[in-house]
C-alpha cells in the first residue's frame, strides 16, 4: 500500500517537473492589468528587470498597456543573458523546440537572418510608407530579409573614430569633413607622423584591439565595405567570392602594415587612449560618455570613418543592435505588429536613450533629444549614422562569419599568415555551415 | 523489519533518482541519440538521421583536432604541477610552527572565488603594463605578451589554473597527512632515517590511495578546461587555447548545430572515460606489486 503511495508521489513529482516548462497563456484576472475582453500578448526580452534597460522595456509596456487599454494587454518578461547571449538564446532554442515562444521576442541584429530563415519569426504586417519613414534606413535594412520586415529596434548603435584634439593640435593635423573621410593611405601617413610624438608620450598613434566575439566584425568590417567588398552575396547563402574577395584581402592587409609600422600595440593596453597615450582610437559610441564622466581631461572629437582608397560615397560603417520581431507562433500578428511598433516607436528610443544611453532608432526621437543637437561629437555620430550606416552580413550563418572574421583579423595582422590563405580556409568552414540551407 | 527498511530507503533514494534520470541520465541518452543526427537547434523539425557522419566529420575538424591537442597539453601542464603542488604545499604546511590557519586559508581562498572572477584577475596580472611585467622589468626582463600570444597564452593559463585549484587538493592531502599513524614515524626515527627515506617509505605509500584520487580528479577537470580561455582569450590567440569543451559549446549553442556538439561530446566523454580506466589499472598494478615486493622483503 505504501509502495504505492510512493509510486504516485513519485509520479506526481515527475509529472509536474514536466508541465512545469509547459506555457500556457493565462486567463484575464490573472496577471493584474489583464482586463476581460483584452488581447493577450507576450513579450521577452534580452535584459534583467533590475538594470536600466530593463526598467526602460517595462516602461515602455506599461505605456503600451495604457494606450491600448482594453484592446490589447502586453507581458513582459526579463530573460537574463550572458556576454555572448547565452542564457537568453538557451531559452529561445528549447521553446523552439518545446513550444512556447511568446507573440514578441527580441532578436540580436545579425541574428534576424537566421531566425527568419529556420521560422522561427515571421514577417511584421505590413506598415505604412510613414510609419517606415520613421526609421533611420539602416533599421529598415537591418529588419529586413529576403524584401519582408521581420524586426524593428529601438536602439541604434555606432562606432566611432575618436581622436584626442590636444594631441592632433600638437601635431599639426587637420581633420576632415564628414563626407571627405581619410583614405588608408592618407591615414598611414598621419600615423607615420604621429609615430615620434606618441612615441615620446610612451603611447602608440592608435588605440586598437582585435579580440575575440563580435567586436572586431562590427568595428572593422566597414574597411571591407568602404572598399566595394560584401563579406556576403545578397541573398546571404554564398560567401565564396565575397569573404575571400580582393577587397577583404586589402582590408585584413591594411591591418598587417598597422600592426607591422607598431602605429598600435600588439597586446592590448587598457585605457591607452584615455590615459592620453593614443591619438585615434575606435570604439562604441558609449565611449563619449565615459570620457565625458571619467577622463573629463580628455578632449574628445568625432573624426569620420577611415576609407578605402576606392571609396565611392557609399554606405560603410558600423550599426545594429537588438530588436523587437513577431514570433511564427503568434496567432494575431496584426497585435503582434503594433507591440513591435510601440517597443521600437519614438518615446520608447527616447526613454532607451535617458536610461541607458544607447542610440534610438527614429528620426524623431533623436530631434527630441538635445544632446544630439548641442554637442558635436554626438551630432557627428548621428549623421554618421543616418548617412554612412551599413548594417551586418545577413546570412542565417552569421555566427560562422562573425567568428571566422576575426579568426582571420588575427591572423593576418598579428601572427602574419597569408591572408588568401586564411580566408580561403575561412570560406570553407563557412560553406560547410551554409551546406544546410543550399542543399534542397 | 527489512520491508520496512528497503521502503525507507526508496523514501530516500527516490526523488534523487527521479531528478537525476531527468537532468542526467535522459539527457545522455538523447545527447548520444543526437550525436547520429544532424539536430539544428533553431529549426529542430528537419532533423534527420545521418548515420556516422558527424563521427567521421569531426575528425576530419581541423579545429576540433587542434582543440583536442590543445586539451591534451592543458592536461600535460596542469596534472603534475597541480598534484606535485598540492602535495608539497600541505607537507610545508602540515610541518609549519607557525600561522597554520593563515596558510590553509590562503591557500584555499582561490578555491572559493569564482572562476570568471579569478580570470578577470589574471587578466590584470597579465596584461602588457600588468604586475607580472612591471615585476620582470625589476630584474631587466622584457615584457612578455603572455596570453595575447599564441606560444605562451596556453602555459599561462594552465599555471592560473593550477594555482586557482591547488588548494582544494591541498586540504585532501592534509587531512591524509594528519591521518597517518605518528608510532610509523616514530618508529622510523629510531632506525635513524632520514627525512627523505621518511617521506619515501612512510608518508607516500600511506598517502597511495589519495594520490590516485586526486591525480584522477584533477585529470578529469583538466580535460573540462572552459571558463578560463573563455574570460581570457576567447580561445586565441590564433585558437591556441580553444579547449574541446569550449568547442562543444560554440558548436551547440552559439552556432546551433546540437547534432555535431553532441557527437563531440560523446567522443570527448569516452576519451575521458578510457583515459580514466587506464590510469586506475596502471595505478593499482603498481600497488599490487609494492605489495609483492613487501612480502618479498619480510620473507
Amino acid at each position: 500500500m505504501k509502495k504505492r503511495l510512493l509510486c504516485l508521489v513519485g509520479i506526481v513529482f515527475a509529472a509536474a517537473c514536466f508541465t512545469g516548462c509547459q506555457q500556457k497563456d493565462p486567463e484575464p484576472g490573472d496577471v493584474a492589468g489583464y482586463d476581460e475582453g483584452e488581447e493577450y500578448l507576450s513579450i521577452w526580452v534580452h535584459s534583467i528587470e533590475d538594470t536600466e534597460e530593463g526598467q526602460a522595456y517595462k516602461e515602455s509596456v506599461e505605456s503600451f498597456n495604457e494606450a491600448y487599454d482594453g484592446q490589447y494587454f502586453a507581458d513582459i518578461e526579463f530573460v537574463p543573458r550572458n556576454d555572448s547571449g547565452g542564457g537568453y538564446s538557451d531559452k529561445v532554442n528549447a521553446s523552439v523546440m518545446a513550444g512556447g515562444l511568446p507573440d514578441v521576442l527580441t532578436v540580436d541584429g545579425p541574428n534576424i537572418s537566421a531566425y527568419a530563415a529556420n521560422g522561427i519569426i515571421q514577417p511584421l504586417a505590413d506598415l505604412t510608407e510613414e510609419e517606415e519613414s520613421e526609421y533611420l534606413p539602416s533599421i529598415i535594412e537591418q529588419g529586413t530579409v529576403n524584401d519582408d520586415l521581420y524586426a524593428l529596434g529601438v536602439m541604434e548603435s555606432s562606432v566611432g573614430f575618436y581622436y584626442n584634439k590636444d594631441i592632433i593640435e600638437e601635431a599639426g593635423i587637420e581633420i576632415p569633413d564628414a563626407d571627405d573621410p581619410w583614405t588608408w593611405s592618407e591615414f598611414l601617413n598621419i600615423l607615420e607622423e604621429l609615430k615620434p610624438l606618441m612615441d615620446e608620450k610612451d603611447g602608440y598613434p592608435l588605440d586598437m584591439t582585435f579580440p575575440v566575439g563580435e567586436t572586431s566584425i562590427y568595428y572593422f568590417a566597414p574597411f571591407v565595405w568602404s572598399g566595394g567588398g560584401e563579406l556576403v552575396s545578397e541573398d546571404g547563402l554564398t560567401v565564396d567570392g565575397y569573404f575571400n574577395s580582393d577587397q577583404t584581402a586589402a582590408a585584413m592587409e591594411f591591418f598587417r602594415t598597422v600592426v607591422e609600422e607598431e602605429y598600435m600595440s600588439e597586446a592590448p593596453i587598457d585605457h591607452l587612449f584615455e590615459s592620453g597615450r593614443a591619438a585615434f582610437k575606435f570604439d562604441g559610441a558609449w565611449e563619449v560618455n565615459t570620457v565625458y564622466t571619467s577622463y573629463p581631461d580628455i578632449n574628445l572629437g568625432v573624426a569620420p570613418y577611415v576609407v578605402s582608397d576606392d571609396w565611392d560615397g557609399g554606405t560603410y560603417t558600423p550599426t545594429g543592435s537588438w530588436a523587437f520581431a513577431a514570433s511564427s507562433e503568434t496567432e494575431d500578428i496584426d497585435a503582434a505588429t503594433e507591440l513591435v511598433k510601440w517597443m521600437s516607436g519614438v518615446d520608447s528610443g527616447i526613454r532607451i536613450w535617458n536610461m541607458t544611453k544607447n542610440f534610438p532608432s527614429t528620426y524623431k526621437a533623436f530631434e527630441n533629444i538635445d544632446v544630439f543637437q548641442t554637442d558635436e561629437n554626438y551630432k557627428a555620430l548621428y549623421d554618421q549614422l543616418s548617412n554612412y550606416g551599413h548594417p551586418r552580413p545577413k546570412t542565417p550563418v552569421y555566427p560562422q562569419v562573425s567568428t571566422s572574421f576575426q579568426e582571420v583579423l588575427e591572423s593576418v595582422a598579428l601572427s602574419g599568415k597569408d591572408v588568401h590563405e586564411e580566408l580561403d580556409k575561412a570560406v570553407e568552414r563557412i560553406d560547410s555551415k551554409l551546406e544546410r540551407y543550399t542543399r534542397e | 523489519m527489512k520491508k520496512k527498511n528497503s521502503i525507507m530507503g526508496m523514501a530516500f533514494f527516490g526523488p534523487a533518482l527521479v531528478l537525476l534520470t531527468i537532468f542526467l541520465f535522459l539527457p545522455m541518452l538523447l545527447t548520444f541519440g543526437f550525436s547520429f543526427t544532424d539536430y539544428f537547434a533553431l529549426n529542430p523539425e528537419l532533423t534527420h538521421f545521418v548515420g556516422l557522419e558527424n563521427y567521421i566529420n569531426i575528425f576530419k575538424d581541423d579545429l576540433f583536432v587542434q582543440s583536442f591537442i590543445n586539451t591534451v597539453k592543458f592536461v600535460i601542464i596542469i596534472v603534475p604541477l597541480q598534484c606535485g603542488g598540492a602535495l608539497l604545499l600541505a607537507l610545508a604546511i602540515n610541518k609549519a610552527a607557525h600561522c597554520k590557519k593563515y596558510f590553509k586559508v590562503a591557500f584555499f581562498v582561490p578555491v572559493v572565488m569564482s572562476l570568471a572572477v579569478v580570470s578577470t584577475l589574471w587578466m590584470q596580472i597579465y596584461s602588457p603594463e600588468g604586475i607580472l611585467n612591471t615585476l620582470l622589468a625589476n630584474f631587466g626582463i622584457d615584457a612578455q605578451p603572455f596570453i595575447h600570444s599564441a606560444d605562451q597564452a596556453l602555459p599561462s593559463i594552465a599555471i592560473m589554473s593550477v594555482w586557482q585549484g591547488v588548494g582544494y587538493q591541498m586540504i585532501i592531502f592534509l587531512g591524509g597527512l594528519q591521518n597517518i599513524n605518528p608510532a610509523l614515524y616514530e618508529a622510523a626515527e629510531m632506525d635513524h632515517a632520514s627525512a627523505w627515506q621518511k617521506f619515501k617509505d612512510i608518508t607516500l605509500p600511506e598517502l597511495k590511495p589519495l594520490c590516485i584520487f586526486v591525480f584522477i580528479t584533477v585529470t578529469i577537470g583538466a580535460f573540462r578546461m572552459l571558463v578560463q580561455p573563455m574570460v581570457m582569450t576567447g580561445g586565441g590567440p590564433d585558437h591556441s587555447t580553444y579547449t574541446i569543451v569550449y568547442d562543444i559549446y560554440e558548436t551547440g549553442t552559439v552556432n546551433w548545430e546540437m547534432g555535431l556538439a553532441s557527437t563531440m561530446a560523446i567522443v570527448f566523454t569516452v576519451f575521458v572515460v578510457i583515459l580514466t580506466i587506464i590510469q586506475n589499472v596502471l595505478t593499482k598494478d603498481k600497488e599490487g606489486r609494492k605489495h609483492v615486493n613487501k612480502k618479498a622483503k619480510a620473507n
